[in-house]
């Protein structure tokens, strides 16, 4: 029980931690989000107007005064939930456009995410089963390569040949241009086959990290004696594989997915970005790049409390699933 | 609308690919062939590139809001008092057919009978009066600053009479571009600041149809006060997406219009339709490379002539802006534009050459003296060691100045390129601190604005060069107070003959207007041939437009 509590605790101090420094970070960033707004109105080849970015200060109401009263301000208004209207999307409340982009990001990330990771444990736990072998020597190398090709240009060669070139699959967008988004199952088809590209470039990568990771932790597994010993008593080897090596060697990656989960508030920006896929990580991009604090702010705290509860509830499986953690400390 | 310079290499990267499977295409045209008279009949649908409002589009039309889907004075719903071509600067009537200036300080506009708003009401003077006072009452949505210099704003008949407090002709280019919304909407709403206007009555072409967030399409209004010029039914405007994949779609032939920045245009989007692609990207801003005044040597006239002489403008165009761009007027216009404005004895009009030799001439001539290196010597007889801040992530603008660094290292000078991010810039220039600098100012058709960066009394941030000249200060007071183009065109000739002469900075380019333009389904597009507006002024364009009847096939 001591053990849970203290994980707890530890969550809370993490938590204060945590909304502080996201009240800090983006204050210390030079610049004025007005300008921004009339600079990319105006563009790069444009003057600013003085009276344009005037008018845009008072309509977006930058907050001024003592940072210490911003701060008491900001938690008062945390506590009560109120998390402010967007700079970008003025007069949106930015938990309105969370709302919108969580259910997409969700999601994508969220089946990429779990496909990817059974996907992966099952070839990585393959691979160390059949170590040297060939297929071993193409995931080890082959994949360690592919690993290496920077993701943007995965999805850039997708989207040309897929896209541009055969023109078999949209080039961007959560759903049709033509769409009146009305619950069917052609709006369903629709949404799938936007879908598709992007969902397909986080799956060329996505897995490398669990299959390395599985194949390197059952080779350590495979040589542990409960191992030698299931073999000895002559047990099927599917077996010896599955239940007494991969079940020892995936905890670590139990863990890896649970903060992996929780990082799915912040999205996966690039794949947003290039696919113009409506979700969060986009949304996030955008509010960085036009210096919204409140709504990258939000963001921010969400993507953290995510990240920290899905910590929190990993040490309690990984507790629950493994008496040596538990009892470590007694 | 020229928001794609950051991901440049990777554009790069994907358009050599659409170059290498488009090197077939011939490229005799070369984007500014005559265009086709049209036809009578009413054109079905234009796309007109992406739509405002972000990732993460939001409904909001309020026509005074920077983060509406349709921009400010785009003119598609809501229209102002009168449009001008700001390409010529030519004033056309719109919803007032004429207007007066009684003396400096009193401007009358007379209102065109029989327009109504798009829910059948009727336009009249009250309605100017109270979008007037509105924005009076609510600073935010003051978007042009008209109530820094306006008075009182009354109606009698169809006439409108605007007093304003100091002489203000100079306003009159942000008075005119106003948009004006009804009365009998807009008293009712409570905070239009955050009014998102869902459901626009306007007196403009077109009417809101439908929005997703992915697409927003507009209808033709078919009781426009001048429906009989607008032939396009609907006008459809996608959710912008990142340059990569506009670039993709434009070449594609996805937009009949767009204004976006793509690498080597002729074979990336010309070549693929030679029949129907065009383009046109006429002069706006002029990039100027500014020098710190409060310092030496740039203090010295004599030294900034040198300077208008040394950098090969030439050079720049071609390797930094893909030859999209020409040569600035030293006269601080934009030429050939507004050229009607420049005195009419200024030679090339007000363009200079690059002549590095008489250059060194001038610096010779002024008392500058070469070390035994080579080296350029301040009078104070040190080496003169040049600080060149530029925008990081601005990449045609850092390879103009590695331009200016290399045409100055030649003449015997020592230059340090910093790129510290666009902040700091802004930041330093307005604290003078930096020696030199690029800066953007003109290509408008308010003469006042355009020598805004001469005024004394001007923000630092405007006046970056922090320039003092009572001379200069005296001839914008003159501006506020000519109430006849005649008397204007004579105080900004000698405005023009001032940068001339003294140099304040040296305007090297043109900063270009995007514009993509495919004759596919329509013609009438302004272009160099027929230069009636540029692209941005989006309400005479709409009122060209008419359907192409011998439309060539794509390939």
């Amino acid at each position: 029980m001591r053990y849970f509590i203290r994980r707890f605790l530890f969550f809370l101090l993490t938590l204060w931690t945590a909304v502080t420094l996201n009240f800090i970070i983006p204050r210390l960033e030079p610049g004025d989000p007005a300008e921004d707004i009339v600079r990319r109105l105006a563009g790069q080849n444009k003057p600013i107007d003085p009276a344009q970015l005037h008018a845009i200060r008072l309509m977006l109401g930058i907050p001024g005064g003592n940072i210490f009263q911003q701060y008491i301000d900001y938690l008062n208004l945390l506590f009560h939930g109120q998390f402010g209207v967007s700079y970008t999307y003025f007069p949106y409340p930015v938990t309105t456009l969370i709302g919108q982009s969580i259910m997409w990001t969700v999601g994508l990330v969220l089946t990429t995410n779990i496909i990817g990771f059974i996907a992966g444990n099952l070839l990585g736990a393959f691979a160390a089963w059949k170590r040297n072998s060939i297929f071993d020597s193409f995931v080890s190398v082959g994949l360690s390569f592919v690993g290496t090709l920077p993701y943007m240009w995965i999805a850039l060669v997708l989207l040309f040949i897929f896209a541009f070139q055969l023109q078999l699959l949209p080039m961007g967008g959560g759903f049709s241009e033509t769409s009146t988004r009305q619950m069917s199952w052609g709006y369903t088809l629709d949404i799938m086959q936007h879908a598709l590209l992007p969902a397909l470039s986080i799956l060329i990568t996505g897995p490398i990290g669990w299959i390395m990771g599985m194949r390197n932790n059952m080779v350590q597994t495979l040589r542990e004696d409960y191992t030698r010993l299931a073999i000895a008593k002559g047990l099927k080897p599917w077996k010896v594989a599955l239940l007494y090596s991969a079940r020892n060697a995936i905890l670590p990656n139990v863990t890896g997915f649970a903060m992996s989960l929780g990082g799915i508030m912040g999205g996966v920006v690039l794949v947003e970005s290039i696919f113009n896929y409506p979700g969060m990580g986009r949304l996030f991009f955008e509010a960085v790049g036009n210096r919204d604090y409140p709504l990258m702010q939000t963001i921010l705290l969400f993507t953290i409390v995510g990240m920290l509860l899905a910590n929190l509830l990993a040490d309690f499986v990984v507790g629950l699933l493994d008496p040596r953690v538990r009892k470590g400390k007694n | 609308m020229d928001r794609q310079r950051r991901l440049f290499s990777l554009t790069s990267l994907l358009l050599l690919l659409l170059v290498i499977v488009s090197a077939c295409g011939n490229s005799q045209n070369q984007g500014n062939a005559k265009q086709p008279a049209g036809g009578n009949g009413m054109i079905e649908t234009l796309n007109g590139g992406a739509f405002g409002g972000g990732s993460n589009p939001q409904v909001n039309y309020n026509p005074f809001s920077a983060t509406a889907l349709i921009p400010i004075n785009a003119g598609y719903v809501y229209e102002p008092l009168m449009v001008e071509d700001t390409y010529s600067c030519h004033v056309n009537p719109w919803l007032a057919t004429d207007y007066k200036w009684q003396d400096a300080k009193t401007l009358v506009f007379t209102l065109r009978d029989g327009v109504k708003w798009n829910d059948g009401q009727a336009f009249s003077a009250d309605d100017v009066v109270f979008t007037m006072n509105l924005i009076h009452k609510f600073p935010a949505l003051d978007t042009n600053g008209l109530w820094t210099s306006l008075n009182t704003v009354t109606a009698q008949g169809n006439q409108v009479t605007l007093k304003f407090k100091t002489p203000s002709v100079a306003m009159f280019e942000k008075v005119i571009k106003q948009d004006i919304v009804s009365k009998h909407v807009w008293e009712k709403v409570s905070d239009p600041v955050k009014y998102t206007d869902e459901k626009p009555i306007g007196t403009g072409p077109f009417q809101v149809e439908s929005f997703n967030q992915e697409q927003l399409v507009l209808k033709r209004n078919p009781s426009y006060w001048q429906a009989d010029k607008i032939k396009v039914a609907h006008l459809v405007f996608s959710k912008e997406e990142v340059n990569q994949v506009e670039d993709l779609k434009l070449v594609r032939g996805g937009y009949d219009w767009n204004a976006i920045f793509m690498p080597d245009i002729q074979k990336a989007y010309v070549a693929r339709d030679p029949n129907n692609n065009h383009y046109w990207f006429p002069a706006g801003g002029e990039i100027s490379l500014g020098m710190n005044l409060t310092k030496a040597p740039y203090n010295d006239p004599e030294f900034r002539h040198a300077m208008a002489y040394a950098i090969n403008r030439d050079q720049i165009s071609q390797k930094a802006e893909f030859g999209y761009v020409k040569s600035a007027s030293q006269s601080g216009l934009s030429v050939p534009g507004q050229e009607s404005f420049l005195p009419s004895n200024m030679p090339n009009k007000g363009i200079f050459t690059y002549d590095q030799k008489q250059a060194l001439d001038i610096l010779t001539k002024a008392g500058y003296k070469k070390d035994s290196s080579g080296k350029i010597l301040g009078k104070d007889g040190k080496p003169i060691n040049i600080t060149f801040l530029v925008q990081n992530g601005w990449t045609d603008w850092i390879q103009a100045a590695q331009i200016v660094q290399s045409n100055l290292s030649a003449m015997g000078f020592t230059v340090n390129v910093q790129t510290p991010s666009p902040d700091i810039v802004e930041s330093q220039r307005a604290a003078a601190n930096y020696d030199m600098i690029f800066s953007v100012h003109g290509g408008s058709c308010s003469m006042y604005e355009n020598y805004e960066y001469l005024d004394s009394r001007s923000l630092p941030t405007v006046n970056y060069i922090h320039y003092k000249n009572p001379a200069a200060d005296k001839l914008r007071d003159q501006l506020q107070q000519a109430v006849t183009p005649d008397e204007q065109k004579k105080v900004v000739a000698q405005l023009a003959q001032l940068s001339y002469e003294q140099f304040p900075d040296v305007p090297l380019w043109y900063g270009a207007n995007w514009f993509e333009f495919s004759t596919r389904k329509a013609v009438g597009w302004p272009d160099s041939n027929n230069p009636y507006c540029k692209p941005a002024d989006t309400l005479l364009m709409l009122t060209h437009l008419r359907q192409n009847t011998n439309s060539q096939p794509g390939k």
